[in-house]
């Protein structure tokens, strides 16, 4: 049995210590650990298609890359890019949740402006084959944030044709019949629990949800109200809609209609392909957005982004220009239906032909303008986390619109 | 000299663990403390304005006033609940430790998976429970949205409830069956033999519960994030979430950091309270 001295305990103390401060010490970022030939991108879960699976496995081999592409909820996609912007951690590519986003990222200096990559790569065709309304969103002082992805419209009108013969077009004739659909299990219509949902209604009474110059929210106050009421006696005046259950979860409306327990609910896009791949049976109509005041959808749809510390920026921008290109637009949108921002995927005979496509092409025509300025102040998330707030205590827990408004405003102007 | 090697032994094998603290708990609190003092931009030194911020901010106090809520609802049932399956498990009765198996899957099942899980029983529309419900000419139920809090502090009680059992079972166990035997010779019945000798001999088991309760109740953070995402409204943002919203959502950290400290001077405070009453009682 080997015997110890004070010398061998102090060795082996030692070791052991070196061993433990070796083993707690703070990791290393993953990246920095990572084989360079691995390329990670941060994608919604929702929109992981076959055919970016394709244009990523493609890109893989052409460059003799480990392509790591992980798929996130929107809640989560943005948590963990924000923990990897702290520590310097990023992924090579990330989907941008939405119009602006882009923009808050890079202002801050998380994001790569992208115009030198566009201005240097014409066949790309990025600002020219863009619908504006897509490129203006991302643009702040001149520059470019992120590349615009999908391009869609909430606002459309989603209904069962064997319970709505005519589709409605006015807010009257929109409650006339939920009312004449609601019956025994059946809701006429169903709100969604995500606020972003009411920005077609609100929009439709040609409400605009901030000004930041002003420094006003969800204004003018009148017609706000009118909004929020009508949507509050959807569900607890006149009954044609269940109050929405709070989850971070956006489908609650497709999966109700899909289930045929709701005749009709407001939406984009990006709902065709699971209403019709989980309920093939039903017939299903896609109508132009209601017309309140005015006729108005909300502006959606996802973009790209080359976070500021990517290991190869210009590989990333290729990247870009495989997932933007035409060929793969019309692959996705024929995958699942996915609307798209470049003209020349509009042109396209097989997009003309396509009577849904028709009915978002048309919705995108009449999406009301984004304050970008709301982006840029970097207080973006915090205001949308306030809107989140009132908008359930109206829509969930009943809770008076006008006070609740009142507060909210008060809190977004606060917080700006 | 002997005692001198003796203590250099000594602090030879503790400093593996002492290093393995100080790395990895008594660092990050510092650098969280130190974090807190800054401004959002992380680049102003705002001393103790974080901290002071906080008992100014109505989300916060509410946050912290529904959080100690959910932790009295939690602790209350759940240790109620606990001892009372324990109670029974404890008995000879048939496929006992089957039961106990199954008691304890919750515990052991991820905390996303009871989430999504509760949240496609309780949906009041395609929700499972409804149609149960529907099925056998009841009302349905809308608890995510009319009792938010209650429900989630159900959810805790439900998947814990295995755990506390657990618990109560190895302190029951520890209880000489002879008191029971002195008792009733001596005339008690079941409930005055429970109250008189399984009630104050459980006394530290209670309180080992009740303060890894505390603990975790005043940390929980996944279960409304993923049931009801805070709400509706505020209605369950619960101060880890409302904590979590600070710092990923404002991308306030410093603020975020001084709310971390506080929960943390908080814990101390209640678990040191819990640890003196239970010493009072001992005594």
């Amino acid at each position: 049995m080997p015997s110890f001295n004070r010398r061998s305990f102090l060795q082996l103390g030692l070791g052991v210590t070196v061993l433990g401060a070796v083993g707690c010490s703070p990791a290393k970022p993953a990246a920095q650990k990572q084989d360079s030939r691995t390329f990670t991108i941060y994608w919604n879960a929702g929109h992981s298609y076959d055919t970016y699976q394709q244009v990523f496995d493609q890109f893989g081999k052409d460059h003799d890359l480990q392509i790591n592409w992980q798929k996130f909820q929107w809640p989560d996609l943005t948590t963990k890019l924000t923990a990897d912007f702290r520590s310097g951690n990023v992924p090579d590519l990330v989907e941008e949740v939405s119009a602006g986003t882009g923009t808050q990222y890079g202002l801050a200096g998380h994001v790569l402006a992208l115009d030198e990559f566009a201005a240097a790569d014409k066949e790309f065709g990025f600002p020219g084959d863009y619908l504006d309304q897509a490129v203006v969103a991302r643009q702040y002082e001149g520059k470019t944030y992120s590349i615009p992805l999908h391009l869609t419209a909430n606002g459309l009108l989603f209904y069962n044709k064997a319970m709505i013969e005519t589709p409605p077009a006015t807010w009257d004739e929109f409650l006339e019949a939920a009312k004449g659909a609601t019956k025994d299990k059946v809701f006429g219509c169903s709100l969604n629990s995500d606020p972003s949902y009411a920005a077609p209604y609100y929009n439709q009474q040609g409400v605009s949800f901030s000004d930041v110059a002003a420094k006003q929210f969800m204004q003018p106050a009148d017609a706000a109200l009118k909004t929020m009421q009508f949507l509050q006696d959807l569900v607890y005046t006149h009954k044609v809609s269940p109050a929405p259950v709070a989850t971070t979860d956006y489908s609650g409306p497709q999966k109700l209609f899909s289930a045929n327990r709701a005749a009709m609910f407001v939406s984009g896009p990006w709902d065709i392909g699971p209403i019709r791949q989980g309920s093939p049976d039903l017939d299903l109509g896609v109508a132009v957005p209601l017309t309140g005041a005015v006729q108005s959808a909300a502006m959606a749809g996802s973009g790209l982004m080359i976070p500021a510390k990517a290991k190869d920026p210009k590989l990333s921008w290729e990247l870009i220009t495989r997932l933007g290109a035409v060929q793969t637009e019309l692959a996705a949108t024929k995958e699942a239906g996915m609307s798209m921002p470049r003209k020349s995927w509009a042109a396209d005979p097989a997009v003309a032909a396509d009577p849904n496509l028709a009915v978002i092409a048309k919705s995108l025509a009449v999406v009301a303008k984004q304050d970008i300025a709301l982006s840029a102040s970097g207080k973006a998330a915090q205001i949308q986390e306030l809107w989140k707030k009132a908008y359930q205590q109206m829509i969930i827990q009943h809770a008076p619109v006008g006070p609740t408004l009142d507060d909210f405003r008060k809190q977004a102007e606060a917080a700006l | 000299v002997i005692r001198r090697r003796q203590a250099i032994t000594a602090w030879l094998f503790l400093t593996p663990a002492v290093l393995f603290f100080a790395l990895l708990f008594f660092l990050p609190i510092g650098n969280q403390l130190l974090t807190g003092g800054y401004d959002s931009a992380g680049t102003s030194f705002v001393g103790f304005g974080n901290f002071t911020r906080a008992f100014g901010d109505p989300e916060i106090l509410h946050s912290f006033l529904i959080t100690l809520g959910y932790a009295a609802g939690t602790l209350i049932v759940g240790t109620a609940v606990g001892l009372g399956l324990a109670v029974i498990l404890n008995q000879s009765l048939r496929g006992r430790t089957l039961f106990r198996s199954v008691l304890l899957i919750p515990y052991l099942t991820s905390v996303s998976i009871i989430g999504l899980l509760w949240r496609n029983i309780l949906d009041p529309q395609v929700g499972i429970l409804n149609r149960l419900l529907e099925a056998i000419d009841l009302p349905g139920q809308t608890w995510l949205s009319t009792h938010p809090l209650a429900t989630i502090v159900g959810i805790t009680v439900w998947s814990s409830a295995g755990y506390t059992m657990v618990l109560f079972l190895a302190g029951l166990q520890g209880i000489p069956g002879l008191y029971y035997e002195a008792a009733r010779i001596d005339g008690a019945g079941p409930w005055r033999r429970f109250v008189s000798i399984t009630l104050p001999l459980l006394a530290p088991t209670t309180l080992f519960v009740s303060i890894i309760g505390l603990i975790s109740t005043l940390q929980q953070f996944a279960l409304p994030y993923i049931v009801t995402g805070g709400g509706p409204g505020n209605a369950t943002s619960l101060y880890a979430h409302r904590l979590f919203l600070v710092a990923f959502n404002d991308n306030d950290f410093g603020y975020a950091s001084a709310l971390s400290v506080l929960l943390l001077i908080v814990v101390l405070i209640l678990s040191l309270a819990q640890l003196r009453i239970g010493d009072r009682t001992d005594a």
